[in-house]
């Protein structure tokens, strides 16, 4: 393990970062087509970030977190349909109650292994779908909820598009600080503890359940923070589109994958390499023969995964290690 | 009476379908432990074998799966030999290579087919038992028998013949069925190759009773692990049950709660079925940590 980096170099690196991210929307800004990657870009990344704690620091590898994405996106619509709240407050039920369901549903898959864990939580997410789809009068049923573009800052509706670019790179800016933070704390190196030894940290007199349900909660949280801005964007919202896998559930765990799981910088390399490629693709692709720009991604998390298990961190770690070993 | 005696046969017509997709995943999950997200995407090719032969050679679908069945098996050894065996120790990373797997299977049948929904017709559709008020068609029929049939086939394989032995052995400790002189890694590979057959034939003697589309094995997908851990990993008489148990309830829950929540239904029995005994129903307490011992 190496040292700890002192505060102020974390904090004066974290916000150097964020500037990197920012560029590609100033010299953008006037495109339309790419502002509304970016959007998605810095989402995801956030999305990414926030599964990362608990699927990388944590080590339980979650498929379910659609469900929580899912309870931040219809809260926050019906909130604001229902009772003309604004999603700004809106988030905040969504998001508590996400930090309660999580750590009630994980907590008794804990005690399953690696790919039952995976298989739990997925089926936790199906579950979600069929419930959708059933409470038409909370979720509107299979026809979804629709929310009329009424643009003001109150409702968290804009005409233009680099506002939204701006909330989004905010949320993500907000996951990875909390990250920072979390990782610097005591729950931080209890987790590492528990990730890397369950036995040994419970030795070590760590309550091992405490910590993943916590964890668990700040993740699902963070999640359902994600859901309710992605409704308040595209303003319609259903059941397939928030409880598919390969958009949302199992997309935050593929994300962190490719960037590097178990860092806190991978998950926001992995989107910023993923969504633009994807987008890209679909654009170039999709309308000549829909489904093959699928192919190439499929192929891509098919080749990340035999070929690149600590993903594109581990993989820069790797060869800055060889190259300073080199040097010296 | 009556109804309840129809949707009972309704029950055990699904379970038959559901048991049948799942055979295969209950040697690749349930024996070998790999976790073949891509399962339902063997099935659909199965399938789509099944309407290949019809279509160009004029072959029954039930007579096509002499030629399904070897040319999935010959894909397994493909998938097996690329995808699957430098993973063999790392199962989130199996998740991963078997999720893109499946979205690029699913993706290359969608962009030869365009999106067009295919039928396969077969002689045996016409035929149908009735006894009282509820038919049966010859197509589930067939389906309930051959489910049963390979069951049992698959029992015997599995308790006979040296090469079942081997892969039971390998399931209960890796290093141990070494010692003894197992070829291990090629035990793997004959059970994945196997585990493709049976999921290709599935596909072949289903193809008659759905519409083709590419993304059908996502509806088996999620059914199929629930089947194998329901009825206790690896067991194949289990797994025969578990198909049973989870057709019974979708059927009873669809017609007695509400059809919109019959899947929950099942989904729910899943998970704690998972959360409270992760071996199933018949199978071996603390089974689920077999076949992990060599990775830690």
């Amino acid at each position: 393990m190496s040292a700890i980096p002192s505060t102020t170099r974390t904090w004066c690196l974290y916000a150097g970062g964020l500037l990197v991210t920012l560029l590609p929307l100033a010299v953008l800004s006037g495109d339309l087509f790419w502002v509304n990657i970016l959007i998605y870009t810095y989402l995801f990344a956030g999305l990414a970030v926030a599964w990362n704690i608990i699927g990388g620091f944590g080590g339980q590898f979650s498929l379910g977190h659609g469900v929580f994405f899912a309870v931040g996106a219809y809260m926050t619509a019906r909130l604001y349909l229902g009772w003309e709240i604004s999603p700004w407050l809106g988030m905040i039920p969504g998001a508590l109650l996400c930090a309660t369901i999580g750590p009630l549903v994980f907590w008794p898959t804990f005690r399953l292994k690696g790919s039952f864990f995976a298989i739990a939580t997925l089926a936790f997410n199906e579950v979600g779908l069929v419930m959708a789809n059933y409470l038409h009068t909370v979720t509107g049923g299979p026809r979804g909820l629709q929310i009329p573009f009424k643009a003001g800052l109150g409702n968290m509706i804009f005409a233009d598009q680099c506002i939204w670019a701006l909330i989004m790179f905010g949320f993500m800016a907000l996951c990875v600080a909390i990250t920072i933070v979390l990782m610097r704390s005591r729950l931080g190196y209890y987790l590492l503890a528990v990730r890397e030894d369950e036995e040994a940290a419970h030795a070590a007199g760590i309550d091992v359940t405490r910590v993943k349900l916590r964890d668990t909660a700040l993740s699902a949280a963070l999640a359902s923070i994600g859901g309710s801005l992605f409704a308040m964007y595209i303003r319609t919202i259903d059941p397939p589109t928030l409880f598919s896998l390969a958009d949302i559930g199992v997309k935050f765990a593929l994300i962190a994958l490719i960037g590097g799981i178990g860092t806190i910088i991978g998950p926001v390399l992995g989107a910023f390499l993923i969504i633009p490629a994807e987008s890209y693709l679909r654009a170039v692709m999709g309308g000549g023969l829909p489904g093959l720009h699928l192919v190439v991604m499929g192929g891509v998390m098919l080749l990340a995964a035999l070929f690149m298990r600590r993903g594109v961190a581990g993989a820069l770690d790797a060869l800055w290690r060889r190259r300073s070993r080199s040097a010296s | 009476m009556e109804t309840l005696l129809n949707v009972l046969v309704v029950g055990i017509l699904l379970g038959g379908i559901y048991g049948l997709v799942s055979i295969g995943l209950n040697l690749i999950f349930g024996v070998i432990r790999i976790v073949n997200f891509a399962q339902g995407e063997l099935v659909m090719l199965g399938m789509y074998g099944a309407f290949l032969a019809y279509s160009m050679l004029g072959l029954d679908p039930y007579v096509s799966t002499l030629i399904v069945m070897p040319a999935m098996f010959l894909f397994g050894v493909i998938v097996q030999r690329v995808a699957i065996q430098p993973l063999q120790a790392e199962s989130s990373m199996q998740i991963f290579a078997t999720f893109g797997l499946l979205t690029v299977l699913q993706n290359v049948v969608l962009v030869f087919t365009r999106g067009e929904g295919y039928s396969v017709a077969t002689k045996v559709a016409s035929f149908s038992i009735a006894i009282g008020e509820i038919r049966i068609t010859g197509t589930h029929l067939i389906i309930l028998i051959a489910v049963t049939a390979i069951s049992v086939l698959l029992h015997l394989f599995l308790q006979r013949t040296l090469m079942g032995k081997s892969i039971r052995a390998v399931t209960q400790d890796r290093q141990a069925a070494r010692l003894m002189g197992i070829n291990v890694e090629r035990t793997f590979m004959v059970t994945f190759d196997i585990g493709s057959a049976l999921a290709g034939l599935a596909g072949a003697l289903i193809a008659p009773i759905y519409t083709l589309s590419p993304g059908i094995g996502d509806n088996f997908i999620l059914a199929a692990f629930a089947v194998v851990v329901l009825g206790g990993l690896g067991s194949v008489a289990g797994a025969w049950a578990g198909g049973m148990i989870v057709g019974i309830v979708e059927a009873f829950a669809g017609y007695y709660i509400d059809p919109e929540l019959k899947q929950a239904i099942w989904f729910l029995i899943f998970l704690l079925v998972l959360v409270i005994r992760p071996t199933g129903l018949s199978g071996q307490v603390g089974a689920e940590e077999v076949g992990f011992r060599e990775q830690s």
